[in-house]
């Protein structure tokens, strides 16, 4: 993974030159292009309710203010107690069905890739068609299901649904690692004595961290950030996750857009370091499972 | 894949040849089946009953007077009603608008924004994070985000352009029915572009170092030298990236619904919000239930081709 | 925060009072009389008598009955004045004061989202025992037959408690299957600072819906902010609250609902006096340009911080708006707050506009209360007495009144008459411009199709027509077909 270096060849030098500034003004372009929304959200979320209502806007809120974010954050508040449940349930959703995700697909991917039984062409493929289904579809006939399983207005329905959608691309992400991992390892424990579950727990396994944790990622920010299932299966306010608590609260009544926008901010910053943090796992696990040599 | 054990397979209890019958295959690897039967088992139950339940609502008439259980059985006037009605044209020029744009654009974008990052600089790390960003942010957020920037009285867009003097009055981004469409493929653009640049990011470890360094010695150019040996090495990895773009596009219900909700006047409705609409917001059940049968087939179309790309990937590495 | 011309408001309230209670065959209410409303009216029967609701509800169901109760209603939020709150905390906290052995669920939705869930909730049997719902949903559902009969003498009540119109909204195919909680009617609201800066009498609204788009265009072309607050949303219900006044005054309407014995059998959406209506809705967003440009996606809860920040002239609205904005003000800090002080101290209340010919019409809007039927209940079973109390206890005149106390007005006449109303009438001033707007009232058309027409429709309507993807012609003959299609049972 090494960067190509640059020698110096003077006669296509001024082509280089051209080359490497028009990508110095597009990633310039690109940072302004995804920066300053975030940005301008930040702004907003510390100006004041009418300040933030002026024409021409404020470019530095005169009055800055962390107002907003105290309403949220503080549990005295109604805002921030409901703000705050929220949060609690968008984390415990989250994390279940991260777990449940990793849980079910590694055998899976293991099984796709190691094992030849009949049908497994076939069952891949299907696993892998979920994903082109649009969640509005499967709105009213997955809550009569949620409905007959007895799970409506449970953070279960959630899991439940949030796993059907992490389970294609995480499959398919771990058995291309694990198609990469050589047989050699599991064959030597084997004549050693192990069952093919043990290899698969105590050799393989570890060796696929970085599929796993891809996995996760994926699994945690997918159910993090979703809101139809959420907004239609959750009608009891104490279970909302964060996307809908907020959709309602902020729409309902009295737009306040500082709020908002300091509530947009709140709701990003779990899984942005989540990502920023792990995202090297990411992306070696998508260079190793997705991109095949 | 190495020579000695040649293509991986797990040792069985006893080994047996094709001859035997699929039924004892199967029976020899019923372990086998436990390994996925959760996955199974999870899908089948989520998908199954209801793709099923829809199709057979798409038949029947919902009118507002009565319950679903009683519903009329039309046969296809759902589909008839559907396919000749006007908004049904104007949605489906929407939704190809829509998801070509946006793919295509969000592609490009993050193919460029992969190759500008290859080389090392100082500070590329950050700029690599920082780009990611808007993929991970929650489409809620962002919706809410750039609604406000687009704001038709108070968005700091429509400033910036009035106090650039671009413009002399506060364009209307967002409740035009012209503008608008534009204005929500800029959000999703904003997206889904960092997903391509992954994706082409990690393909570009993969392109061989010699044949570049060949082809310099030779003298080709940075362009000659990307189209002809860069370019063709990640087509694999284009293909499916586009294609998952797409069907990712193509089912974006977040932006245009919070946006806009597919105002003003069905400019910015698309096919999954038009039926969201149908069926939440106007109780027509069974027309919903037809259109999304329309948007299987279409998605098994794209389907087709998804899956075919990706076996090629798969039958590309297994015979190598 | 003043009355404005209502000698005027009533010469022409009792003319159509008499109309509207012509309606209603049965003998007027006993110690209430409609008839006779007035500001003056209501102040002489208030705080005439004293009610206990405990021994009322103990009437109808024992005061130490056990069971479980769920229960879904329109809550309150962020957004609504303190003070209701506050009744409506005190109100469950009496409930189960008074009957201890009730295990009551409620559960707070949205007014958008209320529709929704509980649509979704009976799709798959998971409904609440019972529900309050805006006075456009009733109709939908019991004629599906997901509503029990329910009557106001089955809670110990009588019909000629509660206002006409009101009982109208709960009955389908002669039957009742509900009881109204209370009922409002929404009133003109202008800043009169914005009026006299801008060359216009701050003390006079627009009489007229004419008159209203020429203040307008004065205001955003002597000030250059937005006259008046339209909204044109879809799937919102502020739009047709909003724009219907202005539709009946013209003197058109989506059917002849503004007639005194409507039939919902002619489609009114493409008479020309609808159109002239839908002309006026033109001339403000796009010939003048008076309005914010963001109407198509505005709904009221867009307007109020324009309005307090001193960006808006005129607007419809609640009663309650005078106290949010009272809240709003209270929240904000350094120089907003006095911005915000200057806009309430210039707040006032009048009637709403007239049509060209006199005609004043608004929305008569509000609440029932309804017991679903068992078999779409989570769990499958209805404690009847259990939702009795309950129902007796809401509807009650002492609590019909204090849920109702900020932005409506009790659903049962006899809450008039209670000290309270007095207390209400002395605190809150304005209180009387919009009380004497319930006879002018309109129910909605009691049929199921009208949740799509109003909330999709209609605002279809003014979306296609302001953006000019049609012509104001072809948008309302659009809009009129597709409501004969609607009502015909087809059509996408």
């Amino acid at each position: 993974m090494t960067a190509t270096t640059e020698t110096t060849v003077p006669r296509s030098r001024r082509r280089i030159d051209g080359w490497r500034w028009a990508g110095r003004i597009f990633l310039v372009l690109m940072l302004l292009y995804t920066a300053v929304p975030m940005v301008w959200m930040l702004l907003t979320s510390i100006k004041s309710g009418f300040a933030a209502m002026q024409f021409p806007p404020q470019w530095w809120p005169t009055q800055p203010t962390l107002a907003s974010y105290q309403k949220l954050l503080d549990p005295q508040n109604s805002v921030g107690q409901d703000f705050l449940r929220f949060f609690w349930n968008s984390l415990f959703v989250s994390f279940c069905t991260t777990i449940l995700a990793v849980v079910v697909a590694v055998p899976a991917a293991y099984a796709f890739s190691r094992f030849r039984f009949p049908g497994r062409k076939f069952l891949f493929f299907s696993v892998l068609l979920r994903n082109m289904f649009p969640a509005v579809i499967f709105l009213v006939p997955l809550f009569i299901l949620m409905r007959v399983l007895g799970l409506v207005n449970t953070h279960g329905s959630l899991i439940l649904t949030y796993l059907t959608f992490g389970l294609p691309l995480a499959i398919w992400l771990l058995k291309g690692f694990y198609d990469n991992i050589p047989i050699q390892l599991e064959q030597a424990a084997r004549i050693d004595g192990a069952t093919r579950f043990q290899a698969f727990l105590l050799i393989v396994t570890p060796l696929s961290v970085p599929g796993i944790i891809a996995t996760a990622i994926y699994s945690f920010i997918g159910a993090w950030n979703e809101y139809i299932y959420a907004a239609t299966f959750i009608t009891k306010n104490d279970q909302l996750t964060l996307p809908v608590g907020i959709q309602r609260f902020f729409s309902e009544n009295t737009t306040d857009f500082p709020g908002l926008m300091a509530a947009s901010f709140m709701m990003s910053v779990p899984v942005v370091v989540l990502f920023l943090v792990l995202q090297k796992y990411f992306v070696r696990a998508l260079t190793e499972g997705a991109v095949k040599h | 894949m190495t020579a000695l054990t040649g293509p991986a397979v797990a040792p069985r209890k006893t080994t047996r040849t094709r001859e035997p019958g699929t039924l004892q295959q199967m029976w020899t690897s019923r372990a086998d089946y436990l390994y996925v039967l959760p996955a199974i088992v999870v899908m089948l139950v989520v998908i199954a009953y209801p793709i099923y339940y829809t199709i057979e609502l798409s038949f029947f008439k919902t009118p507002p007077g009565l319950q679903l259980r009683d519903k009329i059985f039309v046969g296809t006037d759902n589909y008839t009603a559907i396919l000749t009605s006007d908004v049904f044209w104007r949605v489906t020029l929407n939704t190809a608008i829509w998801t070509f744009a946006s793919t295509l654009i969000a592609f490009v974008l993050g193919y460029g924004a992969a190759l500008a990052l290859h080389r090392d600089f100082a500070g590329r790390a950050v700029l690599r994070a920082i780009l990611i960003i808007p993929w991970v942010i929650s489409a809620v957020a962002a919706s809410y985000i750039w609604k406000w920037m687009y704001h038709s009285d108070f968005g700091v867009i429509g400033a910036v352009l009035v106090q650039l003097g671009l413009t002399d009055r506060q364009p209307n981004f967002i409740d035009n029915v012209h503008t608008v469409l534009p204005s929500l493929i800029v959000v999703n653009i904003w997206r889904e572009f960092p997903f391509a640049m992954i994706m082409v990011m990690a393909g570009l470890q993969t392109v061989p170092e010699q044949l570049l360094r060949a082809a310099k010695v030779d003298g080709a150019s940075a362009w000659q030298r990307f189209w002809h040996v860069t370019f063709p090495h990640l087509r694999g990895v284009s293909t499916v990236t586009i294609l998952l773009l797409a069907v990712a596009n193509f089912n974006s219900f977040i932006i245009p619904w919070i946006m806009t909700g597919g105002g003003p006047s069905n400019a910015s409705h698309i096919w999954i919000t038009h039926i969201y609409e149908l069926a939440f917001g106007r109780q027509r059940w069974g027309v919903a239930a037809a259109y999304s049968v329309l948007l299987f087939v279409i998605l098994m179309v794209l389907g087709y081709f998804y899956v075919r790309a990706l076996s090629g990937n798969e039958s590309r590495e297994q015979g190598a | 925060m003043r009355n404005y011309r209502l000698s005027r408001a009533l010469a022409h309230g009792a003319a159509v009072s008499a109309l509207v209670v012509s309606m209603n065959t049965a003998a007027i209410g006993q110690s209430v009389d409609i008839s006779q409303w007035s500001p003056e009216y209501v102040r002489s029967i208030a705080g005439t008598e004293e009610y206990d609701t405990a021994e009322q509800c103990g009437a109808v169901t024992p005061l130490d009955h056990e069971g479980d109760l769920s229960f879904w209603y329109q809550g309150v939020f962020e957004g609504d004045p303190d003070l209701l709150r506050q009744y409506y905390r005190d109100f469950f906290e009496a409930f189960r004061a008074t009957y201890p052995n009730i295990n009551l669920q409620e559960q707070a939705l949205t007014y958008n989202d209320l529709l929704d869930k509980f649509r979704t909730a009976l799709l798959g049997n998971a409904g609440p025992m019972v529900v309050r719902l805006q006075i456009l949903g009733g109709v939908e559902f019991a004629s599906k037959g997901y509503l029990q009969e329910l009557s106001p003498e089955d809670v110990g009540w009588s019909r000629d408690d509660f206002w006409p119109g009101a009982m109208k909204s709960v009955m389908w195919e002669g039957k009742t299957y509900g009881i109204p909680t209370n009922n409002e009617t929404m009133a003109f609201i202008w800043n009169a600072d914005i009026f006299e800066r801008a060359g216009l009498d701050p003390e006079t609204p627009p009489a007229t819906w004419d008159d209203v788009v020429a203040y307008s265009k004065q205001i955003h072309d002597e000030l250059g902010i937005a006259g008046y607050g339209l909204v044109a949303r879809k799937n919102a219900g502020n739009t047709p609250y909003r724009f219907m006044p202005q539709l009946w005054g013209y003197g058109g309407g989506v059917f002849d609902e503004a007639d005194p014995s409507p039939t919902y059998e002619e489609v009114r959406l493409d008479t020309p006096e609808s159109i002239r209506a839908l002309q006026a809705s033109y001339d403000m967003y796009v010939k003048d340009q008076s309005v914010p440009v963001s109407a198509l996606t505005n709904q009221q809860a867009d307007n109020q911080p324009l309005f307090l920040a001193g960006q808006l002239a005129m607007m419809i609205s609640h009663p309650s708006d005078y106290d949010v904005m009272l809240d709003l003000q209270a929240k904000a800090t350094g120089a907003d707050k006095d911005a915000a002080q200057v806009v309430i101290d210039n707040m006032r209340y009048g009637p709403i506009p007239t049509g060209p010919d006199g005609r004043r019409a608004v929305v008569f809007g509000g609440s029932n209360i309804h017991i679903l039927n068992p078999e779409y209940v989570e769990g499958g079973e209805v404690d009847q007495d259990a939702a009795k109390a309950l129902i007796c206890f809401w509807t009650s005149p002492e609590w019909s009144l204090k849920m109702a106390y900020a932005g409506s007005n009790p659903g049962n006449l006899n809450g008039f008459k209670t000290s309270w109303m007095k207390e209400r009438l002395d605190s809150i001033e304005f209180l009387d411009v919009t009380t004497s707007m319930l006879p002018y009232g309109v129910p909605f058309p009691t049929l199921p199709e009208t949740p799509e027409i109003m909330n999709i429709i209609i605002p279809d309507m003014l979306q296609n027509a302001l953006t000019g993807a049609m012509t104001v012609e072809e948008a309302a003959a659009d809009a009129a077909q597709k409501v004969r299609d609607v009502t015909d049972g087809g059509g996408l």
